[in-house]
């Protein structure tokens, strides 16, 4: 309890609070991208019409149930990564930053073979580069006080 | 700090046999190495004399065995363009080649001339080295390179040399320069073996090495002061240690420094270890100044750790747990004596072992002591006190007086500016009354104009000479301070005149990387290259993202690995967050501006206005 009331007595810069709502405006894209699949394929109007699979092969509903599925995961992650983010966490730090990497990496991909989304590009960008204040990395233990090099 | 009364002393009317004698190295080599300094004569006999031709042939001059120090000096004219040479292993035919090689594996197993590298240098660094160490590896097939045949018989050849006559040989040479006398110690070899022996970067037939040590004269006495060994990637000031600076330099029975001879390099260093040499490619200006630009940006704008990328990591083994040879151990020095009159060091001006036709000249043979490459003067001969920096430095009986020599002059030219300055002064403010008695009497424009001019100039001097006066009184003081140190017996930190000092590997910190990381480090680079064969087989379509990606994931890989997940994570996001950017900016750019203006006019009003209310 005292860990807890220590970390929380550090000073929160405002590029935290930028992260924080860039985590929140990146989580409500994702809830949308998690109903959107199934508002497309009429699930909510008729329920499950037909089967996931075909044979081996998904068909176009198991397809947007996968989709579906997998940005719900991402999105409940986003939460995870965002409370541990505003608490101060080291853990979530790095968390966020492989994710966000993880995401500008399927975010080029999109861009460059499908269809880009760009308000998910600009949200990651702001955070990967407010990730790397040398101010926030210092809070979150990132950075050492002592030598100003990364761990 | 001991002081100069415990230093092992020579007479000054010592013969330069002796003086060489007294100081000479010791020099502990690394187990495994398989060429020891050797006299050139028998090298020599052992070879054939060469001449490289601006178009691309390569004539005899005198054939093996014919080949004498008399011989190689004779006058011979030859073109512009044209490199001599001196061939210790002639071509070797495939059978020949594979004879050599069997040869050298019996030879090794006989001798025990094993090394084992431990902790590898692919380990040291990270992928993108490592891929730059595999172009390194290729780049032998276009540039001219010693073949590992080459090498194995210079290894044969050099032993049956020893047998004919055990010495372990150096040159030496004395020479005195503003008050120093100084020892130089050349120590020729028959081949250089790092690549080929150590994975080190380069092999060559032939190799001079030299350490120089500087005395001075004290009361008919010569006692040392500096030792300087010449060493990869180091010049001027960083190749030399005091002579009292024990931690720093190692001494044999108190007058003979100890050199550890990197394997197979035989650069020479000041403490046992394993030294990290770095190879910068040789990239075209342009690409430089593009990573120049990058670094900045990452460095100063973003922060960052400064990322030395376009390197290759090699390592120079001086663990000095092989042969010794010096004052004290069981194999001791054969002395020569050389100096400008000695014919073979003066006017052969050729390389002393193969051309290879190597561009970047790592692979081509050394000249002699006295000459570079290209037959122009080598530095560390025509002056060594330069080569070590210590151009600009007095011996330490001299040091005094020249203080206290540049005390007396700074002290004179203070009482001239004591007089000066009050006397352009009062000149001033005369002027000045002058001037202002013009004003307000249109018909003497003219003379108040140039009196004006005069009056700035003049001011101008006033104010330099006041400032000259409190620089000078500022240096007086550190000169007297200085002074009176030195009459005390103070002393000057022993490294205070090094830059980049040279230190071995931390061995905890080699520890740290496991087996694990050592396998990786051998098979990650073909891994890598399986990896892209595979991509452009199953999936051409996504070559460029699949790259990327591969990349991305070796590197994270690595990064585990190495313990540096954190810090390579965030780079990479970092660099994948930067190419985005540049996206949206070329997509978006009128929106960017347009935001970028609005934010600076709010945040310009936020601060005027909080001015305003106060």
């Amino acid at each position: 309890m005292a860990k807890r009331k220590k970390s929380d007595k550090k000073k929160r810069p405002i590029a935290v609070t930028i992260i924080a709502v860039a985590i929140g405006v990146l989580f409500l894209i994702r809830l949308y991208q998690v109903f959107e699949p199934l508002i497309r394929n009429n699930v909510f109007r008729t329920g499950m019409t037909g089967s996931l699979l075909a044979g081996w092969k998904l068909t176009a509903l198991g397809s947007a149930f996968l989709s579906s599925a997998t940005y719900l995961v991402l999105s409940l992650a986003g939460i995870v990564v965002l409370i541990g983010f505003l608490r101060l966490r080291r853990w979530s730090w790095v968390l966020l930053m492989a994710w966000t990497g993880v995401s500008l990496i399927i975010s080029l991909v999109d861009y460059f073979f499908t269809r880009a989304n760009y308000a998910v590009m600009a949200s990651n960008v702001i955070i990967a580069f407010a990730l790397n204040i040398t101010d926030v990395q210092r809070i979150y233990g990132i950075r050492r006080d002592d030598d100003g090099s990364s761990l | 700090m001991a002081p100069a009364s415990d230093r092992p002393t020579a007479p000054v009317t010592a013969s330069d046999l002796e003086l060489l004698r007294k100081f000479e190295p010791v020099v502990c080599y690394t187990k495994g190495e398989q060429f020891f300094p050797t006299d050139v004569d028998h090298y020599v006999k052992e070879s054939s004399l060469w001449e490289h031709h601006p178009d691309g042939r390569d004539e005899l001059m005198v054939k093996q065995g014919d080949l004498t120090l008399e011989k190689l000096i004779e006058s011979r004219p030859a073109e512009f363009g044209a490199v001599r040479y001196i061939r210790f292993i002639e071509a070797l035919d495939l059978a020949e080649s594979a004879r050599v090689l069997a040869d050298q594996a019996v030879l090794r197993r006989k001798l025990g001339h094993y090394f084992h590298a431990g902790i590898g240098r692919l380990a040291r660094g990270g992928i993108l080295p490592r891929l730059l160490d595999g172009l390194f590896s290729l780049s032998f097939l276009l540039r001219g390179k010693v073949s590992a045949a080459t090498a194995a018989a210079a290894e044969l050849d050099y032993n049956e040399i020893f047998k004919e006559d055990k010495q372990y040989t150096y040159y030496g040479r004395v020479t005195r320069q503003n008050g120093w006398t100084m020892l130089q110690y050349w120590f020729f070899f028959c081949f250089n073996s790092w690549r080929s022996g150590f994975y080190g970067v380069n092999d060559h037939e032939s190799d001079w090495e030299m350490a120089t040590i500087y005395l001075y004269e004290e009361a008919g006495q010569l006692i040392p002061e500096w030792a300087a060994f010449a060493s990869h990637d180091f010049k001027g000031d960083d190749l030399r240690r005091r002579w009292d600076d024990g931690e720093e330099l190692k001494k044999a029975e108190g007058s003979h420094p100890v050199i550890f001879a990197g394997a197979g390099s035989h650069a020479s260093y000041f403490r046992r270890g394993e030294y990290q040499a770095e190879v910068n490619l040789p990239l075209p200006g342009w690409v430089s100044g593009l990573i120049h630009s990058w670094n900045k940006l990452w460095t100063e704008t973003l922060g960052q750790p400064a990322m030395n990328t376009f390197h290759i990591p090699f390592v120079d083994f001086a663990r000095g747990d092989g042969l010794r040879i010096g004052p004290g151990e069981s194999q001791t020095w054969s002395p020569v004596v050389i100096d400008e009159s000695t014919v073979w060091v003066s006017q052969y001006r050729g390389l002393w072992g193969l051309f290879a036709r190597d561009p970047i000249s790592g692979e081509n043979a050394p000249a002699g002591p006295m000459y570079n490459r290209d037959g122009s003067p080598r530095g560390s001969w025509y002056d060594p006190l330069g080569f070590a920096g210590l151009d600009k430095v007095a011996p330490p009986p001299q040091m005094q007086q020249k203080l206290t020599d540049n005390c007396a002059k700074v002290a004179r030219r203070q009482e001239e500016l004591e007089k000066l300055i009050p006397e352009k002064a009062a000149e001033l403010q005369e002027k000045g009354a002058r001037q202002k008695g013009m004003e307000g009497n249109p018909h003497l424009a003219k003379q108040y104009s140039a009196l004006e001019k005069e009056i700035n100039s003049l001011s101008a001097e006033v104010r330099n000479l006041r400032r000259e006066e409190s620089e000078n009184s500022a240096l007086l003081q550190s000169l007297t301070r200085r002074l009176e140190r030195m009459k005390s017996g103070g002393q000057d930190d022993p490294r205070a005149h090094l830059r980049h000092l040279a230190v071995p590997d931390d061995p905890s910190q080699v520890l740290r990387f496991d087996r694990a990381a050592e396998t990786w480090a051998a098979i990650s680079l073909s891994l890598l290259l399986f990896a892209i064969a595979a991509l452009i087989f199953f999936a051409p379509k996504y070559i460029w993202v699949g790259l990327v990606i591969i990349l991305i994931l070796f590197v994270v890989a690595e990064s585990f690995l190495r313990g540096a997940f954190v810090q390579t994570v965030g780079r990479i996001t970092l660099i994948l967050a930067m190419l985005t950017a540049l996206i949206l900016f070329f997509h978006f750019w009128k929106w960017v501006i347009i935001a970028a203006l609005v934010a600076m006019g709010i945040s310009l009003m936020y601060q005027r206005l909080r001015e305003l209310t106060g």
